[in-house]
């Protein structure tokens, strides 16, 4: 009989692991490209469009890039923000529901202060409630963690599920109380916030690079510098490592779980501040997923974050490139679109699993 | 590192069949992103897939589709889809831009929730028509929003299930909504529906069972079955997105109308008719004066506004009758159907229109009669003109006399 087993692989070269996830991405093109082949569609020029974001022949090319950016921005912080806890073997899978918390209340700002306060005063003030309201949350799961040791996957996994319900009930609700819908509407409709609290950007031509760009771009910098060179990196290292090592050493770790949850949970409430003061308005589909998509790019990039910027970028041409290259094509939808997703993501996990480990077959009779 | 080796000349050997192949199709391909200038490209936003088999997403996409094949457009090159598009105003402004960039001429959104993006597009693309289905907001240049009065072939239905309720003898019709008084859309033709069936049945109760969401089939079943086990129910009226309600009459040997699509086929022995759309009507319209004026800015000029198109424009209708239906409702029908396309009479007036006689001889009669909600207050005094404005502004929120709601 023979068994099979795997056997963690340490010693593979930076080269051979290139070429590994250029083979899974390969492969993943090629499956593709007979899928496209087969629906009558030319998949190079497919590809092309992809890979381009649509830019090819494109009347409004700058706004492609700020679309491609809008679904970045919010991608990174979350990943990192995600990375953060998962460094500490906290596994946060609560992105959405922290997204959605920090988007409400940054609306709940925008609505009442939003008139009344200048521009840059009511943004600040958004991102301040999305932050420490979102960090409540990671507070609290991270409380339940260390005090009472319950399962923190389940616990985040459910406030997704919270926070979606009540952002349907408000966006569902004709009420007095429900300051967040319009007014005009018969239906119930989430309303535009007042100009004030809508996020501008600087103006390059016709491009508009929005600020909140810049701060996710300084947010990775901090990320990097927190987690590499302080001693608060250092210590979410020890616990993630190892709870008694660091209760061992002196390390308080009920503190350093509850900080670096907060901070984690916060920085995804930031995100969806920004989100949130970007569209104007918030909806039930505000996160378009990046809690989840959050936890994969988070994961591929091993908690690196160097990698982890560019992998999110990665994904969000994919992302949006599959939307623009298959508006080209009337019988391409947004399911292929997320098959292709599908494909590549796979493709790529099936090659970090080859880069990873081997499959070892052990004979009964001869090894054992 | 020789299965490496092998599995990298394999994967660059298929890369290659595949490239040669392309190129070779290069010449005749025609599904190209690009159009030679001067075309006409259509762009459409769908909240489900263009490839969807039935359903809302489905009734527009054959519409335009329709359309453009009308019109002499080719749907591969000269259409623009972004599908699965949520009601976010930051993802619907993506997909907006998405086709702005594609080049598209004219831009239809077809969910309700697209409102905002589309009111802001409209002044950010002066050059782009924008056509917003079932909404309220648009512009004096290049935004205008249309829909149907859906209500008119809901009162046709109501006729075919009046009849049914005679013939059977039971007076308690079932009504599957998604919402209720909520939607000026739902409500409309809740009340449309009870008319009609009233006016052939003076002592029919339409008992609305709603669900308060829409696309749940598993919702969808068990409020049809709930009317039929404990409001004995015998004819089944949907406003809803599947079949299931129809399935479930058919299952439990009672009849129904569908909504949407001829759901004949889902349910053979029970199906009467259904209130269907057909969106062509406006697309081609909407396209053909897009295509023939000189600025995007004259559209609704040329257009005339919003647009709301009933039974005379051919925009409702219900689908064929089956053979289920008492033998009194086609002719019913018809006369019901001829004074609402002559204009000489619509559902909410103080009008109503009462119907004798048997099967060869049926007759209409319009009679006076206050339009009254179940709440006892008059809502038309009798004999007086329409209030189909409610309608279509959205502001009809009460159910109209010999309407039950349920949940």
């Amino acid at each position: 009989m023979n068994r099979f087993h795997l056997i963690r692989r340490s010693d593979v070269s930076i080269w051979k692991k290139l070429l590994y996830y250029l083979i899974g991405i390969v492969f993943s093109l090629l499956l593709g490209g007979v899928f496209l082949k087969s629906l009558g569609i030319n998949p190079l020029r497919y590809y092309r469009d992809m890979a381009t974001i649509g830019l090819i022949g494109n009347y409004y090319p700058a706004k492609s890039v700020e679309g491609l950016l809008k679904l970045f921005v919010p991608l990174l912080i979350t990943s990192l923000a995600l990375s953060l806890s998962f460094k500490m073997r906290f596994w946060n899978i609560g992105g959405e529901g922290e997204f959605i918390t920090g988007a409400i209340f940054a609306a709940i700002v925008a609505f009442k202060l939003g008139d009344s306060l200048p521009g840059p005063v009511v943004i600040l003030l958004m991102c301040i409630a999305a932050f420490i309201s979102a960090g409540v949350i990671g507070f609290l799961t991270a409380h339940l963690r260390v005090r009472f040791n319950t399962n923190e996957t389940l616990v985040t996994l459910m406030i997704n599920y919270i926070m979606l319900y009540i952002i349907k009930y408000i966006g569902e609700t004709k009420a007095d109380w429900n300051f967040f819908l319009r007014t005009d509407s018969e239906r119930p409709m989430f309303a535009k916030f007042p100009d004030a609290a809508i996020m501008k950007g600087i103006k390059i031509g016709s491009f508009n690079l929005l600020y909140s760009v810049i701060i996710a771009l300084l947010i990775a910098v901090v990320v990097y510098i927190y987690l590499r060179s302080t001693k608060h990196g250092y210590e979410v290292a020890v616990v993630g490592d190892s709870v008694n090592t660091a209760k061992y050493s002196g390390i308080n770790v009920y503190f350093i779980t509850v900080r670096t949850v907060f901070l984690s949970a916060a920085m995804i409430g930031l995100a969806g501040a920004f989100t949130a003061a970007s569209s104007g308005t918030i909806s039930t589909d505000i996160t378009n997923n990046v809690g989840w998509t959050g936890v994969i790019v988070a994961w591929l990039s091993k908690l690196s974050t160097p990698v982890i910027c560019i992998v999110s970028l990665l994904i969000s041409v994919l992302q949006y490139g599959c939307q623009a290259a298959s508006a080209s094509y009337s019988q391409i939808d947004h399911n292929f679109a997320d098959l292709m997703q599908g494909i590549f993501l796979f493709a790529i996990l099936a090659a970090d699993f080859a880069v990873n480990f081997k499959v070892v077959r052990t004979g009964s009779k001869k090894d054992a | 590192m020789k299965k490496l080796l092998s599995l990298i000349v394999a994967s660059v050997v298929m890369c290659a069949a595949l490239l040669t192949g392309c190129a070779g199709a290069e010449g005749s391909d025609s599904n190209g992103g690009s159009s030679s200038d001067g075309d006409f490209i259509v762009g459409a936003i769908y909240i489900n897939s263009q490839n969807d088999t039935a359903g809302y997403t489905y009734a527009h996409h054959q519409g335009i589709t329709k359309a453009m094949e009308a019109l002499g457009l080719s749907t591969e090159s000269n259409l623009k889809i972004i599908d699965n598009v949520p009601e976010d105003d930051e993802q619907v402004r993506t997909a907006i831009e998405q086709l702005a960039g594609q080049g598209c001429n004219i831009i239809f959104g077809i969910s309700f929730g697209y409102l905002n993006a589309f009111a802001e597009a409209a002044e950010e693309y002066p050059e782009i028509v924008f056509c917003h289905a079932t909404g309220y907001l648009s512009n004096d240049t290049n935004f205008n929003n249309y829909f149907g009065r859906i209500y008119q072939a809901r009162y046709l239905a109501g006729i075919a299930a009046g009849y049914k309720s005679l013939e059977i003898g039971n007076n308690n019709i079932g009504y599957v909504s998604a919402w209720g008084t909520e939607y000026a859309e739902t409500c409309s033709g809740i009340n449309a529906f009870a008319l009609g069936a009233i006016a052939v049945n003076p002592d029919a109760v339409v008992h609305v069972n709603q669900i308060s969401t829409w696309g749940d089939q598993e919702l969808e079943r068990q409020a049809a079955e709930v009317l039929i086990s404990s409001y004995g129910c015998g004819v089944i009226a949907q406003h809803c997105d599947s079949a299931q309600p129809q399935i479930v009459a058919q299952e439990q040997g009672v009849f129904g109308c569908g909504y949407n699509s001829d759901m004949a086929s889902d349910a053979p022995d029970a199906h009467l008719t259904a209130p269907v759309w057909n969106w062509n009507v406006f697309y081609q319209l909407a396209m053909e004066t897009a295509m023939n004026e000189d600025s995007a800015s004259d559209f609704i000029s040329n257009i005339g506004g919003n647009y709301y198109g009933g039974l005379t424009e051919g925009m409702v209708d219900i689908s064929p009758l089956t053979a289920n239906n008492a033998p009194e409702a086609a002719e019913a029908i018809e006369l019901a159907r001829d004074l609402m396309v002559s204009g000489q009479w619509d559902v909410f007036s103080g009008t109503a229109l009462v119907f004798s006689g048997d099967a060869g001889s049926v007759s209409v009669e319009q009679v006076p009669a206050a339009l009254m909600d179940n709440e006892g207050n008059e809502i038309v005094a009798a004999g007086g003109a329409s209030v189909d404005d409610g309608v279509i502004q959205g502001s009809m929120n009460y159910y109209v006399e010999g309407v039950i709601a349920e949940s």
